[in-house]
């Protein structure tokens, strides 16, 4: 009796220490428009504002594929379709029923994202490793030639414009300033989601089929069931970021929901951490900044060469070195790194803490 | 089969017309798919670059033929050398230290490998589409009523060597015979004396030739630009898959199959379309016959 209370003081404690690191990365987060006001922005040619927005948006799936890919160890390179299908619905009713509410339209996107991922989902997760890969590379690409060819209903090549902006409770979301508090809400309560979802039984399930199917099966796991819902769950948090995606850009064309829109995800994935819920949020923020930076840089150093300063062409190339070099020298990501270098700070501060405290000591003596 | 006898019986002419570039087409998907092949027998891996050698090869045959005025065999060699040079680098830079990779983690770096050449093609041929000269003049001449061009015979004919050439290599070379035999039992091969990392050093280097001279070869009729290997590659995966994953027949027919389906798609449905059919074909072949329609039966890791 006494072991068990004590126990779930225990528990109680890490569940609070949980807590508190959520608060304080969601502080640290919405505080953000709140200095970023005071830089101004012809010192640092980007609009922290508006891309850390964009990071929001794209963090919504990245941490929806890095359920799946860190944690279920199912990989997809199609997940750009449900990002579309997600941008495709608020677009489509919102410019053709004047007057439809954009946040029903990103709501309807999630659900017609459930349902076409569960349908998708059950045959093709019976899949593994390299097949699996393709299968959904192969479903990504043909949601991209339909976005592309369906002209009657997405307009083409050319398409929609003119998104009108989202409103909540009367409030018209039309400035970075309000859309990135829509946003980065919405990744916080994805994330409030999804810590505890790794923590219940789903999580342990979800890991125990990661390091070996068989294994699971035999110890009960329905691994079937798991995947595919797991599946589902990463395919409607894109849908969500596609959906805001919609009413942040105010217009989408086929070219946002392409293949390596898939790749730009799962480099954020990877660059972040695999199996690392922040590394999600830190590896988007890091790569959506990464062509801010890299076409802000002739500004900053203004007597760089001539030929040195058209850095748009690095910014692929920069993607591919870091998606080889993290997935060989830093599986584990940033966030990891991180982590480690936190602790080994809290450790060091402890250190010199005792120190200090035992030198007051022999003093006294 | 069936769909070619069924479009003859329809359309005489015509159809004969799609059988014979889907053909052209379909030759170039077998020598991708052969590729896939060759890396994935030895090593179980797939090589998500594989489009980006060919879409090297025609940028470096562009380079050498248009620009440097070399003649074009021997820019072909000089172009084909280098890009098998490159594969072989990268096995050896980056495949080979990884001793055990991940199915993921060898996902992702080849993909990162496959998003770095098109960049960096992006950044030194620039976004422009550019024309390479057909081997033997543009004049098209007809066939049984169907109209091709010399470049057509080009294509059939390296294609036909190359698979005569895989076909000596793999059953009457030790080195050829070995890589089968790592492909079916690797501990097995290994006890008998054939060295793994040297198979998998050979197979890359098949692959980024195969890829590149592929790209050089459709140069003429496609064109090329920085990011034609993506279709390539995904085409030829799908007609790997279409025929069975490592098995080099089943490639050639795959490749076939594919790019008859294809014009004849295009010739009937708008041309947008064309490319679904490629992902059409592969996830319904995953789905329903993973191990491919002449595949054997192999348990999917």
């Amino acid at each position: 009796m006494k072991q068990s209370v004590e126990k779930s003081k225990v528990k109680a404690k890490r569940c609070e220490n949980k807590y508190k690191n959520f608060a304080i990365a969601s502080v640290l987060i919405l505080i953000v428009p709140l200095w970023a006001r005071f830089i101004p922005g012809n010192l640092i040619h980007m609009d922290i504002v508006n891309v850390m927005a964009l990071a929001g948006i794209y963090s919504c799936a990245v941490i929806g594929l890095n359920l799946l890919i860190g944690y279920a160890g199912q990989i997809s390179l199609g997940h750009a379709a449900f990002f579309g299908i997600g941008a495709y619905s608020v677009a489509i009713l919102s410019t053709r029923y004047p007057g439809f509410p954009a946040w029903l339209g990103i709501i309807i996107g999630a659900i017609i994202s459930c349902a076409i991922s569960w349908i998708v989902g059950k045959p093709v997760l019976k899949l593994k490793g390299h097949y699996l890969a393709m299968a959904t590379l192969g479903l990504g690409e043909i949601g991209f030639i339909f976005f592309r060819e369906a002209t009657g209903i997405t307009k083409g090549t050319v398409g929609i414009i003119a998104i009108p902006p989202l409103s909540i409770f009367g409030i018209v979301i039309d400035s970075d300033f309000k859309i990135f508090y829509v946003v980065w809400i919405t990744v916080l309560l994805l994330m409030l989601f999804s810590m505890n979802l790794i923590k219940s039984r789903f999580g342990r399930a979800l890991r125990a089929l990661h390091s070996s199917e068989i294994a699971a099966e035999a110890a009960g796991v329905n691994t079937s069931k798991y995947k595919t819902v797991v599946f589902v769950m990463s395919a409607v948090f894109t849908a969500v970021g596609g959906g805001l995606f919609a009413v942040f850009q105010r217009y989408v064309n086929p070219e946002s929901f392409h293949f390596s829109v898939s790749i730009l995800f799962i480099t954020m994935v990877v660059v972040g951490g695999l199996g690392n819920l922040w590394g999600a949020v830190i590896g988007s923020i890091i790569i959506t900044f990464l062509p801010s930076i890299i076409s802000a840089l002739p500004y900053w150093f203004p007597f760089m060469p001539e030929s040195l300063t058209n850095f748009g062409n690095y910014t692929l190339v920069l993607y591919g070195i870091l998606l080889i070099v993290f997935m060989i020298f830093m599986p584990k990501g940033i966030a990891y790194a991180l982590e480690i270098s936190y602790s080994s700070a809290l450790r060091g501060m402890k250190r010199i803490r005792d120190r200090i405290s035992a030198m007051r000591y022999t003093k006294r003596k | 089969m069936v769909l070619i006898i069924v479009t003859l019986a329809l359309k005489k002419s015509t159809g004969l017309q799609w059988i014979l570039s889907g053909l052209t087409v379909g030759s170039i998907y077998a020598l991708m798919a052969m590729g896939f092949s060759v890396i994935f027998s030895s090593t179980r891996v797939i090589n998500f670059a594989q489009g980006e050698f060919s879409m090297l090869g025609g940028m470096l045959m562009y380079t050498f033929s248009n620009r440097a005025g070399i003649p074009a065999l021997y820019s072909f060699i000089l172009s084909v050398l280098i890009v098998t040079l490159i594969g072989a680098g990268f096995e050896r830079l980056v495949i080979h230290p990884l001793k055990k990779p991940s199915v993921i983690t060898i996902i992702l770096i080849t993909i990162g490998l496959s998003i770095f050449f098109r960049a960096a093609a992006k950044w030194i041929w620039g976004t422009d589409t550019l024309a390479i000269a057909p081997f033997s003049g543009d004049k098209p001449f007809k066939l049984l009523g169907a109209t091709l061009v010399p470049q057509s015979l080009w294509i059939f004919g390296f294609t036909l060597l190359t698979v005569v050439l895989m076909f000596i290599f793999f059953n009457r070379t030790i080195l050829g015979k070995g890589m089968r035999a790592a492909a079916e039992n690797p501990e097995a091969a290994t006890l008998v004396g054939v060295s793994p990392p040297a198979t998998s050093l050979v197979a890359w280097t098949i692959a980024a030739a195969l890829g590149a001279s592929a790209g050089i070869i459709i140069a003429p009729i496609k064109f090329v630009s920085f990011d034609v290997g993506v279709m390539l590659g995904l085409k030829g995966f799908a007609s790997a898959i279409l025929g069975g994953l490592g098995y080099a027949p089943g490639a050639v027919v795959g490749g076939l199959s594919l790019g008859v389906l294809e014009t004849i798609v295009a010739g009937v449905f708008p041309s947008g379309y064309k490319d679904a059919v490629a992902f059409l074909v592969l996830v319904i072949v995953l789905l329903l016959r993973p191990q491919g329609i002449l595949g054997r039966q192999e348990k999917l890791e």
